[in-house]
């Protein structure tokens, strides 16, 4: 049998994690669970009947609602986002996977890029399901900008995955995993994060994809990007070696 | 090669001032070793650095000093073609608890680019076809062992690294152990087994190292008239 390639063997981990996950159902219900109680209570501590339009017309000095609703959507991303990525490697940890997977003959990126992969699988669902409840609670109507959110969303989880899973596999080593994952990505992750609110909240204001490619937060979202993605894939071996 | 003509010759693992340090903790030390193809018993009581010494020969853990050379290259779980060539088992069974038994040496197989028939012939060496289909979760630990040895030897890695390869295991699940070992042993193929129960691995062993307290204390190979002194 010929061997497979670097993206096959990658694509057999991405498919095997989430063979697994769809058995052991045990990372994506408690991010799930987080979102949708996380937006219930905000459903009912923030004004629902203000549509977005009347945002815009608040007063100078006035927290824009939009601004409040971008915040609190991706708030509520980042830290369900964390408590999956602390889960990244506990499907090799149950029974010492780990040491066999890191000897198998495929490149350290490829081990990283499959990871990553399946933590942005896992984060897609969570805002597949969540965007819409918050576009329900909160009477977001975007209209043809629903194409602009979904992009800005798609450069964000890029960035998110590849710093959390990095951080992932160093916090994995440790024994209080779940408490040092946050306090080595959240420091990394605060631009991304503040670039995806001031672009959301320019999409909630009605400001649409022109705004959002004026504003040099995109560009800051672009380089990110390319820069943990490929830091994660490069540094990853030194992680989890 | 039958059992009896065997004879291990060729170098394949050099060990060089080898130390290894948990802290203040010395798990090897100066460890100075040149292992040959073959089965090499690696005995000795708890804590007296067996697992970290496999660890090492595996690339899993770099030493604090020294060299380890597999084949006369530096030992390092980075370099790919060094992995390619080692099979270990941990004390871990190394599997997917939420894949069936064949799931995951199917899974491997395919990292490895080997067949799906040299899975149902491990399977069948190591009496699994049973459980095929059940999900290594519920196996019980024995179960488990005989199915991490099922993936330690499936792409035929020259280096074997096992770390009490007999434990849970009943005597006839034993057997079936030590027969895939045999079966797997090839001249330039180099096996070590480490376990505190030597009675098992020295009936078929080629050479014996026993270990105390991170030092090697005896290192011996057997002859056609019985067991010499090595190196």
């Amino acid at each position: 049998m010929a061997e497979r390639g670097f993206v096959s063997k990658t694509t057999l981990l991405i498919r095997k994690d989430l063979l697994v996950e769809t058995r052991a159902r045990d990372t994506l219900p408690p991010m799930l669970a987080f979102c949708l109680t996380v937006a219930l209570l905000l459903a009912f501590s923030l004004p629902g009947s203000t549509v977005m339009s009347d945002a815009v017309d608040l007063p100078v000095g006035t927290i824009a609602l939009a601004d409040v609703i971008a915040g609190f959507l991706w708030i509520t991303i980042l830290f369900a986002g964390l408590i999956g990525f602390a889960r990244t490697f506990e499907v090799e940890r149950t029974e010492g996977a780990l040491d066999a997977l890191l000897l198998v003959p495929l490149d350290r990126s490829g081990l990283f890029a499959a990871k990553a992969l399946s933590n942005f699988a896992y984060i897609v669902i969570v805002q597949l399901v969540l965007v819409p409840v918050f576009a329900l609670f909160f009477s977001l109507d975007l209209g043809v900008d629903w194409l602009v959110l979904a992009g800005v969303i798609a450069l964000v989880d890029i960035g998110f995955v590849s710093i959390g899973t990095l951080f992932a596999s160093l916090a994995a080593q440790t024994r209080s995993r779940e408490l040092i994952l946050p306090v080595l990505a959240l420091p990394a992750l605060v631009p991304v994060f503040i670039a995806a609110v001031e672009l959301t909240s320019d999409l909630f204001m009605g400001g649409g994809l022109e705004a959002v490619a004026a504003r040099g937060w995109f560009g800051v979202l672009l380089v990110f990007d390319l820069v943990f993605a490929t830091v994660g894939a490069l540094a990853f071996e030194f992680a989890i070696d | 090669m039958s059992e009896a003509s065997w004879r291990s010759s060729q170098s394949c693992v050099e060990l060089r001032g080898l130390t290894v340090s948990y802290g203040s903790t010395i798990a090897l030390r100066q460890v100075e070793l040149t292992l040959y193809d073959g089965v090499t018993g690696l005995f000795g009581p708890n804590g007296a650095g067996k697992s970290t010494l496999l660890r090492v020969l595996s690339g899993l853990l770099r030493p604090s000093g020294g060299s380890a050379l597999l084949f006369g290259e530096e030992i390092r779980s980075s370099n790919e073609s060094i992995r390619r060539k080692i099979g270990y088992v941990s004390h871990d069974s190394g599997l997917y608890a939420r894949l069936s038994v064949v799931e995951n040496l199917t899974l491997f197989a395919n990292l490895y680019g080997v067949t799906a028939v040299r899975v149902d012939e491990v399977l069948d060496q190591l009496d699994m076809n049973e459980w095929r289909s059940t999900q290594v979760g519920a196996l019980s630990a024995g179960l488990k062992r005989r199915v991490a040895v099922a993936r330690a030897v499936l792409h035929e890695p020259d280096v074997l690294l096992l770390d009490e390869p007999y434990a849970n295991l009943d005597d006839d699940a034993s057997e079936r152990v030590s027969a895939t070992i045999l079966s797997w042993r090839a001249p330039g193929r180099v096996a070590v087994i480490a376990t505190h129960g030597a009675k098992r691995v020295k009936a078929f062993a080629d050479s014996g190292i026993i270990i105390q307290r991170g030092n090697v204390i005896s290192y011996r190979r057997r002859t056609s008239t019985g067991y010499e002194v090595a190196t």
